[in-house]
């Protein structure tokens, strides 16, 4: 295999290969976060994965050397908008040798943050909640179909952050530009579909309800179906939620200590008996 | 002991190792709590149970979201401990609830320790770098992923050599209300996820889209799915909408043309 990727009149010096670009990716979207330290975050796994591509740009051992301590820099995003990111910078790498290792740097760190900022939101925050709200309700049903279904789509995503090295690597600096400026449109897009499922989850996930009856004389009227119910459905989900919400916003509330709270509300109310499961 | 039990209790804690490495990289059984709960159901030959400890996890966890480096509650490593406890002591959904949801904090303050930890190791390739030992700095790199693993795997094996009837019996000993307290707090901690989804989120610019989720599940009654879909048709609205006007604007600032419909500039 002799597939070399050449970018229009660029001089492709090193005979960089499909082969080598899917490598460099693969090893990056195993190791990813498995060097992870507080330092430079995912640098190591940066400098680890594309260690073999670079070996094969740099025939001079300083050259190499220093474009491996240049990677060894403090790296974090998204894997699948990293993927793009490395691939454009190793285009910039194989093209311009170790006279690009600056331009490389700035690079990463402008693109990195606004990129991880749509990436995590779609990759991290809005398909598992989705699918894990779906998918979750199916298997208390004994139902495995949305596991395997996440399962398998979580497969041909590997592929795709695999296959994005390429893009990058190809379309180059100039793809991941241009997708910046649309970015912030896309972010806020994609808000608006979380937002609406966040609404339904408080409705449907959140789970609050009183056992608590008033008594006069020989009528009884439940808090929950008479009066709760009655003003709205969900109401104790909904206070809750906003409840939290407001605690987050405090920067002493970390979602640990919340989630402490939680459990130590459900503990009292499950003592005195005013809430029930 | 059985030879199936010995391997079973193998093969969960090696699932446990495996899970952190595979969350941290390949994200194919990551650590989302179906999936791990399918798993893990499959292994210790109940996938039913499996199935629901997952999903009543996988419920808790939605929203939950380590971004950026930050630490979250491990629910994948509850619901390994959970299946593992339920399915051995036959001890049931509540008994899941309670053992696997304080392990998964406290597995919180282990990642942190291995990403203390892993700094070193930094430190050690990028040496072995400027000495162009590449050879040896490659090889290095693969403590990380084990490293890592130790996270959940020392946990899983802690819960499985300190046995399961040990387990049991602890569980006896607790008082009703705290299991029944653990099942509600189950129930409620959903909202600490969705709580921080919403700080992730432009809320005060799109809070009638909350609602419109709120109504529609609440009132309607209307599945996830649904209430989704009607969520995509408002952000492909909107982007379309929103693209079309930055376009125009940036037409306007290039050419300098006044644009048709003044009004709609102000919106903002």
């Amino acid at each position: 295999m002799t597939t070399t990727m050449n970018n229009n009149n660029e001089t492709d010096r090193s005979e960089i290969t499909k082969k080598d670009l899917r490598r460099a990716a693969s090893r990056y979207n195993f190791m990813a976060v498995n060097l992870f330290n507080y330092e430079s975050q995912m640098g190591p796994a940066v400098a680890w994965s594309l260690a073999p591509i670079l070996r094969k740009i740099y025939k001079n051992d300083d050259d190499y050397q220093q474009a491996l301590d240049n990677h060894f820099n403090y790296f974090n995003s998204t894997t699948v908008m990293s993927s793009i990111i490395l691939g454009a910078t190793t285009a910039m790498e194989a093209k311009d040798g170790i006279q690009s290792k600056d331009a490389v740097q700035s690079l990463k760190t402008s693109l990195m943050g606004p990129l991880a900022g749509v990436g995590d939101t779609l990759v991290w925050v809005l398909w598992p909640t989705i699918i894990g709200s779906i998918s979750g309700y199916m298997a208390l049903q004994g139902n495995p179909l949305g596991a395997i279904i996440w399962l398998i789509a979580n497969i041909a995503f590997w592929f795709i952050k695999v296959k994005m090295f390429e893009v990058g690597y190809t379309s180059g600096t100039k793809l991941v530009t241009s997708l910046g400026s649309k970015m912030t449109l896309f972010t806020e897009a994609a808000s608006i579909m979380g937002l609406s499922v966040v609404g339904a989850l408080i409705a449907t996930v959140v789970k609050v309800q009183t056992p608590l009856k008033f008594a006069f004389g020989k009528v009884s009227l439940s808090l929950q179906n008479g009066v709760f119910d009655k003003i709205m459905p969900a109401l104790l989900p909904a206070l809750l939620t906003l409840l939290v919400y407001k605690l987050l916003g405090n920067k002493k509330w970390t979602p640990t200590r919340i989630i402490l709270l939680v459990i130590v509300i459900a503990l009292a109310g499950s003592f005195f008996g005013i809430f029930k499961a | 002991m059985s030879g199936i039990q010995l391997l079973q209790d193998i093969v969960i804690i090696l699932l446990a190792g495996y899970m952190t490495i595979d969350q941290n990289g390949l994200v194919i059984m990551s650590w989302f709590p179906v999936i791990v709960g399918m798993i893990s159901g499959l292994i210790m030959g109940d996938m039913h149970t499996g199935l629901i400890i997952g999903g009543t996890f996988q419920l808790m966890m939605l929203g939950v979201a380590a971004l950026g480096g930050a630490s979250a509650p491990n629910y994948g490593l509850a619901t390994i401990v959970g299946v593992f406890v339920a399915v051995r002591t036959g001890a049931g959904i509540k008994a899941a609830i309670a053992v696997g949801l304080p392990v998964g904090l406290i597995a919180i303050q282990l990642e942190v320790l291995a990403r203390i930890i892993s700094n070193f190791l930094a430190h050690k390739m990028q040496t072995d770098n400027e000495a162009h030992q590449w050879h040896k700095m490659r090889r290095e790199a693969w403590l990380g992923p084990i490293l890592f693993s130790l996270q959940t795997a020392l946990p899983t094996a802690l819960v499985v050599l300190v046995g399961p009837q040990v387990v049991k019996f602890i569980l006896a000993a607790v008082p009703k209300w705290v299991t029944n307290g653990l099942t509600i707090a189950g129930g409620m901690l959903p909202v600490v996820g969705i709580g921080m989804l919403m700080h992730y989120m432009p809320v005060k610019k799109f809070l009638p889209y909350i609602i419109v989720g709120f109504v529609l599940a609440a009132y309607l009654k209307i599945p996830v799915l649904g209430i989704a879909l009607v969520g995509f048709a408002g952000a492909y609205w909107y982007f379309t909408s929103e693209s079309r006007k930055a376009d125009k604007a940036a037409a306007v600032t290039t050419t300098g043309a006044p644009t048709e419909e003044e009004d709609d500039d102000y919106d903002e």
